[in-house]
């Protein structure tokens, strides 16, 4: 069966042929709504849940002198007091609010956690950028720092940089770039393997375009996704590396409120269960949010993942 | 083959049911043995974290081995209960000479060995010459001190220099002596070839309350009552020390499967229940807080006499002690609240708000941070050192002082401490022995001294005060002469004695008496 022949004027809707006013209206906000409109993987029930729960830790970090009931540091109550009316999340060994400490917290490990994200994203990228496009002795070398730091434990290796150094979150942050930026180094260095021998890429070197020009115009916009699914994926794991640091004593000097720490003490006096309960179930949300954000970027950037890991046929 | 009918079928089952449960209740001996009344046969179950590596005690140096020692082996002098200020005699009596250079035991020939053979002099001479000997950890306890037989009753110990702590340091577990005939048949000797400690883990030679029944350095040691022995006998025949860690103790001695938990906190004896008992005791740890003195490390701070004072004056020694909880004490000086020559308070260590506020202000202190150093993986008594720091810090901020919190592992700690680089921070000293000469190490010139940059020759008056009560001799004596020591040193040493935590044994209702000793922490021949 042939289909109708829309060109036949005798087939065709009137009001297609001559839109009213309203029509044209609806049109453009239907254009302005599509352009406006979260790609469909942001619009997930996880990702949108994902993205609530980050945004409020985010305002928490920015606005807790104004949000947190107490002063952090002030040991002003009485000790291991349990949660009740005036202490929400209870008192901690040294009578200090554990709200309080709880929310500060947010101003610890979140932007520490983003700057080491980041920095290792850069880092990371860079240096298998460079190897995947220069290659040989190059790709050599580099591939195999990689390795090194990659044949250790990353935890045990995190570890020995900051005992070297000496405990503080700098250092824990400088142990964490040590021993992250490999991940995202193999990855960034398949990637410009992949692009570097495609046409455009090819093109623009016979235009005379020199080897820095190439990455940043023809390769790294092609093959950045990838990075920043890893990245903000990495994000969850960067705070419970440097909560694990912490908790050994390795990252924050007290008596800074870190969550890590904080669990640290709760470990002490198993019995007074608020002491971990609390920045434990702040180092949860924080983790699973930027997973399921993470899982909703991959989606949207990387659609054939998407269909392996959700089982979807494209 | 025929299957049994249905009748028979569940017979065999529940016969096998029977069996299983007989079974079972035959393994758990603990509490079939604790239930039973007679005197006889009356089991006793203690709960200890085990810090245990040998049973030897020429060898062992450690809380638990000093528990299993002094069960098994009797020591020529002793201590009371606990009461470490007065030594009382052992296997044999003492005497010193004018200058404390001879010690005389007299034996009064009445103690036996597990074997039946009686104690002899030569038993106590193999005995403290195989400890120096093995040059293990318990030999610097007769250092300098040349053993030697006078007779079939006496022993003198002869020390090069004047030696007042030697009677205190005597009564210790790791001194206490075997039987040297049963030793030599099985490669004992009093030299570095000694080659008894694997049979003294199996089998004990001693003349103390109780005998080894069955030894395992990590899950349990058992004893049995020793038929020979001299002194009283004990409540109970058998006793039982497990292995349990802390938190395992608490719902063990609550459940009544274990009659005394020795390793609580003060936070875990928190809410015990009535049908326990909680003994709280000071320790014998003395946890200090140390200002370097030495101007390249002090950078014109801590070692600024003026400063220290008012740091003395800007702690809240009483909040501290709400911290470490019941049972902890303040010491007046650097000597242990149970020792002889302890002090119980000094002016110079006394919590005041304007006094430490006008002497920082006499110190010329500009805000400058101090950097305050201690180990973060070490609590003392269940006390953890990384609480008080940050209590201490919080509370010098009121006085205007500002600590930078340096916390680092026990072992990277103590190589920057024994070199003398620390600024300041706190710190624990546990007794060698239960004397106040153990701590003229906290003098000018001295090993500890030289970690808070205390050079000899820096302070005449405390040097003068501490070489007095070294030479002081007779306990009244000693006991003035530390006295006026600690005083001096809290006027203007670098050390602030800050707290002893609290030590706790728990118990249930059926024990009547426990004492708790800083030497051997329980003897459990006395426990009733």
């Amino acid at each position: 069966m042939t289909s109708p022949d829309l060109r036949d004027p005798a087939l065709r809707d009137p009001a297609l042929d001559a839109p009213t006013a309203g029509a044209a209206t609806r049109l453009r906000f239907a254009a302005v709504r599509s352009r406006l409109r979260l790609p469909s993987a942001y619009r997930r029930p996880m990702a949108i849940v994902g993205f609530t729960i980050i945004a409020l830790w985010f305002i928490v970090a920015i606005f807790v002198p104004w949000i947190a009931p107490f002063d952090p540091l002030a040991q002003q109550f009485d000790r291991l007091q349990p949660p009740g009316p005036v202490n929400w999340f209870g008192t901690d060994s040294l009578g200090r609010d554990v709200l309080s400490r709880t929310l500060y917290g947010a101003r610890i490990s979140l932007p520490l956690a983003l700057i080491l994200v980041v920095a290792s994203a850069i880092i990371g990228s860079v240096l298998g950028a460079i190897a995947g496009y220069f290659g040989r002795a190059v790709d050599e070398v580099i591939m195999r720092v990689a390795d090194l730091v990659f044949a250790f434990p990353t935890i045990i290796l995190a570890m020995i940089v900051t005992a070297a150094l000496g405990p503080s979150l700098t250092n824990a942050v400088i142990a964490l770039l040590f021993v992250s930026w490999p991940s995202y180094a193999r990855v960034m260095r398949s990637m410009v393997l992949g692009a570097r021998s495609r046409e455009y890429v090819v093109a623009g070197r016979l235009l005379g375009f020199s080897p820095f020009r190439s990455l940043q115009r023809d390769i790294l916009p092609n093959v950045a996704a990838p990075v920043l699914v890893l990245a903000t994926l990495d994000f969850g794991n960067a705070i419970l590396l440097l909560s694990g640091l912490s908790f050994l004593g390795l990252g924050a000097t007290p008596p800074t409120p870190e969550w890590g720490a904080m669990v640290a003490d709760g470990v002490q006096n198993f019995s007074d269960w608020w002491l971990a309960a609390f920045p434990g179930l702040a180092i949860f949300t924080v983790v699973v949010a930027f997973n399921l954000v993470g899982d909703a970027l991959r989606d949207s950037l990387d659609p054939r993942t998407a269909g392996a890991v959700q089982g979807v046929k494209i | 083959m025929k299957l049994p009918t249905r009748p028979a079928r569940v017979t065999a089952l529940v016969a096998i049911g029977l069996a299983s449960v007989l079974a079972v209740s035959a393994c758990t001996d603990n509490s079939v043995s604790t239930s039973s009344t007679g005197a006889a046969d009356k089991t006793l179950v203690i709960d200890k974290s085990f810090d245990l590596k040998t049973s030897d005690p020429a060898r062992a140096f450690e809380l638990t081995g000093s528990i299993v020692d002094k069960a098994i082996y009797e020591t020529v002098l002793d201590f009371n209960g606990s009461d470490v200020t007065k030594v009382v005699p052992g296997i044999a009596t003492f005497e010193e000479n004018a200058d404390n250079t001879v010690l005389t035991l007299t034996m009064d020939g009445t103690h036996t060995f597990s074997d039946g053979t009686p104690v002899t002099a030569d038993d106590i001479v193999f005995s403290l010459q195989r400890v120096q000997g093995i040059a293990g950890n318990p030999s610097f306890l007769l250092d300098g001190v040349t053993v030697a037989k006078v007779d079939d009753k006496t022993i003198t110990l002869t020390s090069a220099t004047s030696n007042p702590a030697l009677p205190f340091i005597l009564p210790n577990p790791s001194l206490g002596i075997v039987n040297s005939k049963v030793l030599k048949a099985n490669g004992g000797t009093t030299g570095a070839d000694d080659a008894a400690e694997a049979f003294l883990n199996t089998t004990s030679a001693g003349s103390g309350p109780y005998q080894l029944e069955s030894y395992d350095v990590t899950t349990k040691v058992a004893f049995a009552l020793n038929p020979n022995y001299a002194g009283t006998k004990p409540a109970y025949s058998r006793v039982v020390l497990e292995n349990v860690e802390g938190p395992t103790q608490k719902i063990n001695v609550q459940a009544g499967s274990a009659q005394v938990a020795l390793d609580l906190n003060a936070d875990q004896v928190q809410g015990m229940d009535s049908s326990v008992k909680v003994l709280k005791n000071a320790s014998p740890y003395l946890i200090y807080s140390w200002y370097n003195q030495d101007p390249a490390v002090g950078a014109g701070v801590t070692d600024n006499a003026d400063f220290v004072k008012a740091v003395r004056q800007g702690i809240d020694y009483s909040k501290l002690l709400s911290i470490a909880g019941e049972g902890s004490t303040q010491p007046g000086g650097m000597v242990p609240s149970m020792f002889l020559g302890a002090i119980t308070s000094d002016p110079a260590n006394v919590f005041d708000l304007t006094a430490a506020k006008a002497s920082l202000a006499a110190s010329g202190y500009s805000g400058e941070p101090v950097t305050f150093s201690y180990p973060n993986d070490i609590t003392v008594n269940g006390l953890q050192m990384q609480t008080l720091a940050e209590a201490i810090q919080s509370q010098l901020k009121d006085v205007g002082i500002t600590l930078t919190l340096a916390p680092s592992p026990i072992s990277t700690f103590l190589d920057a401490f024994r070199a003398g680089k620390l600024q300041s921070g706190i710190m624990y000293w546990g007794p060698d022995y239960p004397d106040p000469a153990d701590y003229l190490v906290f003098n000018p010139g001295e090993s500890l001294g030289l970690r808070a940059g205390w050079a000899a020759g820096s302070d005449a008056t405390v040097t003068a005060a501490a070489d007095a009560a070294s030479a002081a001799s007779g306990d009244d004596a000693r006991k003035t002469a530390y006295e006026a020591w600690q005083n001096a040193a809290n006027a203007t040493g670098p050390f602030i004695p800050v707290i002893q935590p609290g030590q706790y044994a728990v118990t249930t209702s059926e024990i009547s008496t426990l004492d708790l000793n800083p030497v051997w922490t329980v003897d459990i021949a006395d426990i009733k």
